[in-house]
Parts: structure tokens; sequence; C-alpha cells
């Protein structure tokens, strides 16, 4: 299919078709949101491709407001009669939904910024290429150690897509974008035992890619977990690695919500200015970073996005907003309106969301811990409660003895609280390290209770 | 799309060489309502079509989806898919299409588009009063409604041609409970492959009355025990247990790839005697049940595990074709823009003989467990951890107070192993199974059972005396 200029006028020619038909019913206010994505993934198991996937999808999301009633459809159809069919359900799923002035579109504001979202590479580079890169890292991973018995998913991954926004007011938004990336998922066995290691790497450009050293750090994070066992039960200092940490952000963020502030449900409601977290903490969404996959000159309502520190020294600064939490707040917009896809209505959502990293080394972090536990891996994350802040984490990880990693540990839970955690927080290292749209980097928290055997 | 035109498109997708050509079509429809605050916060109605096109050839499978659905797009995207899998070799004749017949015929006697919304929103409404009429405390409420259409088309090279309308209706209710610092949550749902009749066959404010109910409940418990200790799983808690602990082990791409506990165990005792698991695709109305898989295989009931012997694994087309053996209708996926892979559909324990009342009369001491929160699992050594919604603390064969924060660590074909007593009893609760990313809708249950001992993580163990909850509102 042609890519280009002619493809950008069909999409704007869709969207001021739709924009118009909306308004003749009467409508003040609507936006159309359409997206245009490419996707490739290769899987290879014993240097052969095992899965290839292609894909390739449109579709139009669009919002109209009625009355101070927003409603919402979308389809994947963009014939005229599919449009106008989605333009009624979305006028007359308005008519039900509670009235609230503080429903908008957005307003043209000034140029949006120029990133470097789209590395030719990424599309130019040919399959073979591309398969090679997963070819390597599956030769790397068993190469790493002899204990490495089975490469169970070797991965290159691409998407490339195109952005577009347009609404009533005169809006106009444009843009394309592409990342790549490769993961690892290898399996070490000694005996009986079998154990899993993990690891991935997701960039903006292609070059970039390093597929020896993702299948070196899965193979070596299989490898180091053989032979681990359970330990007594302890309250003894943590340290998280940057995935698990990450892991753990990726809880936090629904609390930093301007949506979760409204609606009471997050632990941090009603606490700016307020200590939330150890003065060693910085948490910053920044939706314009350089380099980085959450970067977008826009966001899915089309508000410029930039940098929102969250916590400063410890002190909660603020929380992260779309156009209608800005408004029901009274603040503006942080550019954090976020859409999953075409599908999905725009909710407060991160861009780059991290934690910013320390002044020390890893080894430093450890050092001085006399007996510990280093986290590498937690299980049942996604079940912590976001309200009140509780998990209970299944987790396995090294022991840490007189600041060396010693012997593999499994099978014991950690439970506490997720501000407790924040304020125990009494090191922060300087390894930070992004999953895609998180990261953070290793941290260590002063006394958490283990339950072991 | 014709019948011919499909059979030109699969043509194109062997053109290089293959073993199997597949085309899945499908048209969703959906309607979503949400209800937060008080009010109906919104509405959301779409439409999504799209195909996608699968081709195996030896061990390798390429796949390719698109929702440009013109004719000679869909001969691109085939012909694309094809050289992605290619293999040398004399190309396959496509058979003749004939549709296998299906033992079941789902009978959707209120058809949820055919339903005003206004009716669905009225719904809605009603199950949030209820839910904020049961106590004061209630702070928060949130009821999702959701409908979805879902017709598809599959055909493949050996002929298959199946034409499926699938109809679900779900209705779920989220609560929060507030007193003084406190803040518990609670969660109940309703769903199954039926129309809007569901929510007339069934009382709505019933699953509202049973989330607030157990948010207040958690109000005033205790935090629970850590330790090993016996655990009695209720026959209401769900079969969450045996979905993720021993449901994911069996199925046979995980196997064969021994990435399962249960891999290379055919015919082998793997729990205790007392111990039947069943996947069943045709149980009437059930919130993972379809007349056909998404490759086009009739469902069927499918005994996994019988009194302890490990009996059969779940197949797609795919796995059991590297077996030589027949699908077990297992073969799902979440949307056109998936591969399908063997998945459950509904999954219990079959009931066994003792009533669920003297199972909790003959634990001297232990935990019991009434509602299950999620839970995750490593296939691989079958270790798994749970959240437990709501539990009681067990003495002398009797509940004497709830308690909250608990989690479930241990292994699933230990913990099957160690199931002393089963009841007689069987509930359902309903999910979404996120395998590989690809949500597909399922239900599981188990009876009461006594498990002899399982880890129970807890906040109110001997590491931490005081009860730190959260200070709020």
């Amino acid at each position: 299919m042609k890519k280009g200029k002619g493809e950008k006028n069909s999409m704007e020619d869709i969207a001021s078709q739709v924009l118009d038909l909306a308004k003749k019913k009467g409508v003040e206010n609507a936006e159309v949101f359409l997206l245009d994505s490419r996707e490739l993934t290769i899987e290879i198991a014993g240097q052969e491709v095992e899965n290839l996937k292609l894909a390739e999808e449109k579709g139009l999301g669009l919002r109209v407001i009625s009355q101070h009633r927003l409603g919402y459809a979308y389809s994947s159809d963009l014939s005229e009669q599919a449009l106008r069919k989605t333009i009624e359900r979305a006028v007359d799923n308005a008519r039900l939904v509670a009235e609230d002035v503080a429903w908008e579109v957005a307003e043209p504001g000034s140029r949006y910024r120029h990133l470097d979202l789209d590395d030719q590479e990424i599309r130019q580079k040919s399959l073979e290429d591309k398969i090679s890169l997963a070819k390597e890292l599956e030769k790397a991973a068993l190469a790493f150690d002899s204990r490495v018995r089975q490469v169970e998913k070797s991965v290159y991954q691409d998407s490339s897509y195109c952005v577009s926004l347009y609404n009533t007011r005169g809006l106009k938004g444009n843009y394309q974008g592409a990342y790549c990336g490769l993961y690892g998922v290898v399996i070490g066995q000694e005996g009986e035992d079998a154990q899993t290691g993990f690891s991935m790497d997701f960039s903006l450009k292609y070059k970039e890619l390093n597929p020896v050293r993702v299948g070196q750090e899965a193979g070596k994070k299989a490898v180091r977990m053989l032979g681990a066992q359970a330990m007594p039960s302890a309250k003894l200092p943590v340290v998280l690695d940057p995935y698990v940490m990450t892991g753990i952000l990726g809880v936090l963020q629904t609390a930093f919500s301007g949506e979760a502030v409204l609606k009471g449900t997050s632990f941090l409601v009603g606490k700016e200015g307020q200590k939330v977290a150890s003065s060693l903490v910085k948490i910053i969404d920044h939706g314009a970073l350089e380099g980085r996959l959450g970067s977008s000159p826009f966001d899915s309502e089309g508000i410029s996005t930039r940098e929102t520190v969250l916590v400063k020294e410890g002190e909660l600064q603020g929380f992260l907003h779309n156009l209608y939490t800005a408004r029901k707040t009274g603040v503006v917009s942080t550019g954090n309106a976020v859409r999953a896809s075409y599908k999905a209505t725009p909710e407060v959502g991160t861009t780059n969301f991290y934690l910013e990293k320390g002044n020390i080394s890893r080894q430093e972090l450890l050092r001085g811990i006399r007996q510990g536990l280093y986290v590498t891996e937690v299980m049942g994350l996604h079940m912590a409660n976001p309200i009140s802040g509780d998990f209970s984490l299944g987790a396995s990880g090294l022991l840490i003895e007189n600041g060396e990693l010693t012997r593999p540990i499994k099978g014991v839970a950690i439970a506490g609280n997720l501000q407790d955690l924040l304020m125990g927080i009494d090191a922060v290292a300087d390894d930070l390290t992004f999953y895609v749209g998180s990261g953070a980097p290793t941290v260590r928290i002063q006394g958490l209770a283990i339950s072991g055997k | 799309m014709e019948k011919r035109e499909i059979r030109e498109v699969l043509k194109k997708a062997l053109n290089s060489g293959a073993d199997f050509a597949e085309l899945f079509w499908e048209q969703k429809e959906i309607v979503m309502v949400n209800c937060e605050e008080n009010r109906i916060e919104r509405i959301n109605s779409g439409f999504d079509e799209g195909v996608g096109i699968r081709v195996m050839a030896g061990e390798n499978t390429s796949y390719a989806f698109t929702n440009d659905l013109s004719f000679t797009r869909l001969l691109e995207v085939a012909e694309t898919a094809g050289k992605g899998a290619q293999k040398k070799q004399d190309l396959l004749e496509i058979k003749d299409f004939y549709t296998p017949p299906s033992p079941l015929k789902l009978e959707i006697k209120k058809p949820p588009q055919e339903i005003e919304i206004e009716k669905k929103v009225q719904t809605v409404l009603e199950v949030n009063d209820a839910a904020r009429q049961v106590d004061q405390r209630i702070r928060q409420v949130t009821v999702n409604y959701g409908d979805v259409r879902q017709k598809v088309t599959i055909a493949n090279s050996d002929g298959v041609f199946v034409e499926d309308l699938r109809t679900r209706t779900r209705l779920s209710v989220h609560t929060v409970a507030a007193e003084g610092n406190l803040i518990q949550t609670g969660y109940h749902s309703l769903g199954g492959s039926q129309g809007f009749e569901l929510l007339e066959e069934n009382d709505p404010t019933q699953i509202a009355e049973i989330a607030s109910q157990r948010a207040i409940l958690m109000l005033s418990a205790k935090p629970a025990p850590s330790g090993k200790m016996p655990v009695v799983l209720a026959g209401k808690a769900g079969g969450t247990m045996v979905h993720e602990a021993c449901g994911h082990g069996l199925e046979a791409d995980l196997v064969q790839k021994g990435l399962s506990v249960y891999a290379g165990k055919k015919g082998q005792e793997v729990a205790s005697p007392l111990i039947t698991v069943v996947d069943d695709g045709l149980l009437s109305g059930k919130f993972g049940t379809t007349c056909y898989d998404d490759e086009g295989t009739p469902c069927e009931k499918n005994i996994l595990i019988k009194q302890g012997v490990l009996e059969n694994y779940m197949y797609d087309l795919r796995t059991a074709k590297q077996e030589g053996g027949k699908s077990t209708g297992n073969g799902r996926r979440e949307s056109y823009q998936s591969r399908p892979l063997p998945r459950m559909r509904n999954t219990y324990i079959a009931p066994g003989k003792t009533d669920p009342e003297k199972i909790i009369k003959e634990t001297k001491e232990g935990l019991l467990v009434t509602a299950m929160g999620g839970g995750q699992v490593n296939t691989l050594n079958g270790d798994y951890v749970f959240e437990v919604a709501e539990a009681y603390v067990i003495k002398d064969g009797e509940a004497i107070y709830p308690v909250r924060g608990a989690t479930l660590t241990g292994n699933g074909p230990e913990t099957l192993r160690l199931v002393e007593l089963v009841g007689k009893d069987l509930g359902f609760t309903i999910g979404i199974c996120g395998k590989e990313g690809q949500g597909v809708p399922v239900s599981d249950a188990q009876p009461t059972m006594a498990v002899r001992e399982l880890v129970v993580g807890g906040t109110g163990g001997e590491f931490i005396s005081e009860d730190k909850k959260i200070r709020r509102l």
C-alpha cells in the first residue's frame, strides 16, 4: 500500500468528513483520532523462524460532546456507511451519559515540537536482517552456559505507525513513528531443577539493538537461579533490581493519575507538598524525552507533551492530567491523555515514567548489607492494591551476605505497603534502566518482612 | 466475502508451498456501559472487523492480519503470509468445504443488540443503587456492563468451513468501603454466553450486594496469619486455583515445549485420587462456552485428570497434528489479530461426595478461603501465588473471624496431591484469561476442598505486629 502524502490526505479527508457530519447532527464539538499501524514479530526456535507475524491495523475513534455530554464510538471500517453509523452511535451514547461541563476538546496551540521518532532503518531493513538478530540472540543465550537447556523465546519485534488527530476547534496533528526490540526467555536446567530467565531491549533506533547482550543476560538470569532454595522468615534489607522496581512503579503509576485522585482511589490524594517517599526519590513523567519509546509530539487529545516532576526529594509535586481531569482539578493538562488503541477513549496515562537515578554504583549500594535479599523477580505484582497500597508478592532472587550476592533464593513472600516501601528507600543506584515506557535504577529498602520456610 | 473468494485467498496462501492455510474472518460489535461516582460516566460502542491468515509449513507458522477487506488486499496479505512460512514441496490442493456438526446449539433468547441502550443503562443504575444501599460505609461503586456479538467465519485448506455467532453478556461490580483510616474493596461478577436474559434470569442487584458485603466484611477483618497451615478452599471461591495452577500446565503447547510440570506424565498419577479435572466447552450458557473453537473444531468435554491420573492435554490443531492426534476443540484466540493457541474454556474440579459444611467442621485449625483474587503461576515448575479476597480463620471446625491481606503460595501439582476432602458443591467464577497477552473469556469452578497445608502470606504474622493500613478520606 502506498504511503506518504496521498495517505495522509485521505486520512484528513475522512476526518473532516466525519467532523462535518457530526456537526450536522447538532453536536457542539467532536474529535477524530485515526491510527494506522504495522507490526512485525519474528520468533526463532532452533535457528529457524518458528513464528512470523505481520499485522496491519487502521481505525477511527470518535468523541462527540453534545450539551456537555460525551459520547464515544469506534470503527475499523472506514467506509462512508460505517462512518455514518459510528457517528450515530456516538451521538446516541452521548444522550445517556451524565452531564459534565468539564468535557472539552483541545484548542489548537503553538506548533508541536519535532521529535526524532521515525528511524527509517526500521522500515527499510530486510526481513532476513531482522531474522538474523533473533537468531543471534538465541545463539548467545545457548552459548552463555552449558546449563542453558533451551531458549523458550527469541523474538524480534517492530512497529511503525501514523497517528492523526483532528477536532472541530481546528486542531490538526499528525506524526509518524517506529520502534523495534528484542526479547528472550531462557530456561536453565540442572538435574530436576529448571528456572527461567528473561531479558529485553527496546529502542527507537535499529542500530542500537544488541542481540548478544540480550541473549547473554537472559542466559545469566536463568542459570544463576538454579539450585534456589527458600530462606527462613526474617525482616531484612531488600534490594530491588531495576526490572522489579520498574514493575513496582507500574503499580504506583495509577496513584499519580489525576483521575484516581478525583475518584479518591489514589493513596496520594491530598498529599501535595507532603513527604510521600524518602528524600532520595525523584519520580518523573516525560513525554518529550528524546530517544525514548514513550515520547510523542502531542498526547491523544492534541496537547503538547512535556516533563512533569511528580515527586522531588520525596515530596509529592502533583499529578498527571488529561484535559478532563485538569479542568476538574483546576489545573492545566500535563499532556498525559493516552489511548491504548483507536478503540479506547483517552485516559490519563504515563509516557516515559521513571525513577531518577542516584549517584552511587550498584556495588556501593550492596556494600554494607550484612544480610539481605536481592530481588530479581516478583510474582503477583498486578495483585497489589493500588488504592490501599498493600502488596504481598512471591519473590525470588539472591541472598546478600556482607555486600556480596551469594546464593539463589526462591519461594519467599514479601509483604508490605507501597507507601512504606517508598519511605523506606535508603539508597538509589546510578543504573537507571528503561523497559519500554518506564524505568528505574536499583534501589535498597531498609527492612521488609520476608516470609519464608 | 464469498466462499469462492475465500478459496482463492487460501490458494494464494499455499502458493509458496505449505502444509496448511486458514482464514479467520471476524466481525465484532461491542457495547460497554460504565457507572462510577453514582452516574453513567461512559458508554462506548464499537465495530471491529478483520481477517487473519495463518499458514503452517512443518514447524513454522506465519500469521498476517489486516482490516482492509478488499479482495485484492486479502490476496496480497495471503501471499505475504505464505512466503513467511514457505517450504519447498508440491502445492497442496484445497479440499472441498464441509461444516462439521457441533453437539451444541446455543440459544440466545434476547440478543443484546436488540435491547435498547436505555434498558442497559437502567440496569446498571439499579445495580449501582443496590450496592450503595448495603451500608453507609460503601464509598465507591463501579459498575461495568458489556455485551459482545462476535461473528466468525473460519475456513482452512483441510476443507473446514464454519460460521459461528457468539454472544456474551457480563456485569461486574467493584466496591470500596471506608471506615476511619481503613479502606477495603469488594468485587463480584456475572457473565455468560448468553444474551440480555442473563440479567433477567439472575438478579443483578444480588451481584451488587455480594460485592458490597465483601468490602464491608473486610473492614472488620483482622490481618491474615502467615506461615504453613491447613487451608479449606470454599466452592464459592471459584476455580482460580485449578485454572492457574493446574490448567495452564495441561495446555499442549506448553507440554510439547517441555514447559510444563505435567509434560510426559499421561497415564501417571499427578494428583490425589479425589481429583478429577475437566475442561468443558459445552456447558450451556457459561462464559467460556462456544459451539466451535476458533479453528472451526466443534467443542467437546475434555477430561484432563481422572481420579488423580493424567488422562489428556488440551490441544489445538497444530499441537494435535504434532502428535498425530485430534484437536480437543481448545484452539482459541482473542481476535482476528491473534493466532490460535490451546486455551481453556470452562475448567473445573469435579464435585466429590463430602458435605462442604463437614469439611470445615473437620478442620481443627486453618484458613477458610471464600473468595479468591488474582494470581500468577510459573507453568515450568508449577509454583503459584494467589491473592485471597475473602477469608476466615478456622478454629475447632468453625470459621471464627474474617481476615484480610492473605496470599496463598504453593505449587500446583503438590497442592492437588495434598487435597484430603472434596465437597459435593461446585462454584463458578468468570474471567478473561490472558495467556500470551491474548484475552479470552473463561469460567472456572471447584468444589469445597481441604488442602493439608499451604503457605499463607499475610501482614498479620509475627513480623509486622501493627495494623499499618492507609489513612485516607
